[in-house]
């Protein structure tokens, strides 16, 4: 069976080029739609990519937050041991206390911001100039802070009136904070708890403990896992690919409604030719396959032109959108690919079928009356 | 041998209100190696009785026997294989397909066969009708009687047993005419083939062994030629 297909393919072929223009045409329709529907999803692809290679990092923390909605304002050190006793042996805990005070660089006004106090930030933060610990005194500002107000390690800030020295800045989101350290502050309670585990799963299995140890009697602490919220925007990236794609094939079904258009007209100034093919003894079946040749024809040209297009598209999305031209052959791309090409040829095998019967059950004596 | 034997054909057509016999009630019987001709004015059902014979169409009553098989009922699928195996056609407008060479319009009806033994066979055809210098010519480089040597020769590709030409020299000059109606003679005698010719020229009668004149669906007088 399969090898009847290549005589047909011939003069699938060879009636395809009889009206070169119109069939170009035809496959461009189908280029298009390839083109559309691919580089969307590549560009889908890549968006979601820069952007967990952006987040990547943050899916095995959680945040322990008390619940103020219970009037639970701060966490104990009762609270912390607890967090500690669920967290895993090698998990980093951070206990973190505020408190908001007036703050003034260089001499300004004063402006009340939070203070934030850490036993150990080098857990938290990494030194991008000066050092992190030993942290006994002073403070260490994000690199937010330091460019805004032009601070450097070394220069004083005041809080609340006394002169404190800046010893180091930290690039690690958020990078807007002013850090001082745990022992400076009097109050006993803690505001927010990070656990930072070594996977996401960890992490997830964590947050579950917490909740069960400390949400016990009362909802004590609101645990905020941001792997979960990483999970979420993911699965919205893949509605909106969908979304994307979804309206790129509108173009495809165009490009199957000009095939259906020029294989019908195929059909009819071809009339005769077909009459003598069923004459001389082709069945139904095989003037049948002849034509949907023709349509796959048709699809498989616009297709493989698509996919090749679509590569360069994605290139220069990749290059652009994650700065790496090559992510281009990652797999989620090949997929959208596949697919356009897929969906291209049957596009155009669907659009074939109404010519196609059309011209199979045509009566030969009718087609040769002329 | 009896290659066709019908017996009582009638087509009938419903238009409108009105029934019109395209064939009133014709026997025609056709031996092996005969050239016939079926000649009449335009409406008397020349056309349908060839479409008839070559298992195109079916007589709404009577009998088509080929090679002594009842072939009056059979259905679409069938009548195309079987046409496929013993019948050859030859059309007024040569009826070529512009895309393929010669040597591809012979091999078109056993085309989706693959046999390779088919264009071996293609390419004898052509060279005895005398196209052997035009086997990859397209049909639009071709000459009437050369695009009607090619037809002739696509009839044979499935040696059939008859073959069925509708005005084969209708578009054609009286001297190609004479070279194509040698052909058929050619054919007829040496390959047994049986023919038959609808047509309105005096010329092939030249050469059939008998001539049948059909008037309103009915056959008139019939003449044999010497043999």
């Amino acid at each position: 069976m399969a090898g009847r297909f290549f005589p047909a393919a011939l003069m699938a072929r060879r009636n395809l080029t009889r009206t070169k223009m119109r069939s170009l045409l035809a496959s461009l329709g189908i280029v298009i739609g390839v083109v559309a529907i691919a580089s969307l999803g590549m560009f889908g692809v890549a968006l979601q990519y820069s952007f967990t290679q952006n987040l990547g990092n943050v899916g095995n923390q959680l945040t322990v937050y008390p619940n103020s909605g219970e009037n639970i304002t701060e966490l104990t050190e009762r609270d912390i041991r607890s967090i500690r006793r669920e967290a895993s042996p090698t998990a980093t805990v951070s206990p973190v206390k505020t408190r908001v005070e007036p703050v003034s660089y260089n001499r300004e006004d004063a402006v009340r911001e939070t203070i934030y106090g850490v036993e150990n930030p080098a857990e938290l933060y990494e030194a991008k100039e000066g050092r992190v610990s030993p942290f006994r005194s002073g403070a260490l500002v994000g690199s937010n802070v330091a460019e805004e107000h032009d601070l450097h390690p070394g220069s004083q800030i005041t809080v609340n009136g006394t002169s404190v020295r800046i010893r180091a800045f930290f690039s690690t989101n958020p990078d807007n904070r002013i850090i001082m350290p745990a022992t400076s502050f009097s109050q006993r309670g803690y505001s927010e708890v990070y656990v930072i585990e070594s996977t996401g799963t960890r992490a997830n299995e964590t947050a579950m403990g917490i909740r069960d140890a400390l949400n016990d009697r009362e909802e004590r602490v609101f645990v905020q896992e941001l792997g979960s919220l990483v999970d979420t925007i993911e699965e919205q990236f893949q509605i909106i690919n969908t979304v994307l794609a979804g309206i790129a094939s509108i173009s495809l079904l165009v490009a199957g409604i000009s095939i259906l258009n020029v294989m019908l007209m195929s059909t009819v100034e071809r009339r005769e030719e077909i009459g003598v093919l069923r004459a001389v003894g082709y069945q139904k079946r095989d003037v049948l396959k002849v034509m949907l040749m023709e349509a796959t024809l048709l699809g498989f040209l616009g297709g493989v032109a698509g996919v090749i297009l679509s590569l360069g598209a994605g290139l220069a999305i990749n290059h652009y959108a994650v700065g790496d031209a090559m992510a281009v052959f990652r797999l989620p791309n090949a997929w959208y690919v596949g697919a356009a090409f897929s969906f291209g040829v049957l596009t155009s095998i669907v659009s074939g079928l109404y010519p196609a019967w059309k011209a199979a059950s045509e009566e030969p004596v009718d087609a040769l009356r002329g | 041998m009896t290659v066709i034997d019908a017996q009582g054909l009638v087509k009938r057509y419903r238009t409108g209100g009105q029934t019109l016999y395209a064939l009133a009630g014709i026997d025609f019987t056709l031996e092996a190696g005969e050239f016939v001709s079926i000649m009449g004015p335009s409406g008397s059902g020349k056309t349908t009785l060839l479409n008839i014979l070559g298992l195109l169409d079916t007589p709404t009553e009577g009998t088509v026997l080929l090679e002594g098989q009842d072939v009056t009922g059979l259905g679409d699928s069938k009548r195309t294989a079987l046409r496929k195996q013993t019948i050859g056609f030859v059309f007024q407008h040569f009826y070529l397909l512009p895309t393929l060479t010669a040597v591809e319009n012979v091999e078109v009806p056993l085309l989706l066969d693959s046999d390779p033994k088919v264009k071996k066979r293609a390419r004898t055809l052509l060279e005895r009708l005398g196209l052997g210098d035009r086997l990859g010519h397209k049909p639009d480089e071709l000459s009437g009687g050369q695009k009607q040597r090619v037809a002739i020769a696509r009839s044979l590709i499935n040696s059939p047993k008859v073959v069925l030409a509708d005005e084969p020299t209708g578009n054609l000059d009286s001297e190609t005419g004479r070279q194509i109606l040698d052909e058929f003679q050619r054919i007829a005698d040496e390959d047994d083939v049986a023919i038959v010719a609808v047509t309105h020229d005096d010329l092939v009668n030249e050469y059939v062994d008998r001539t049948v004149h059909l008037v309103d669906g009915t056959i008139g007088r019939e003449r044999k030629n010497g043999g």
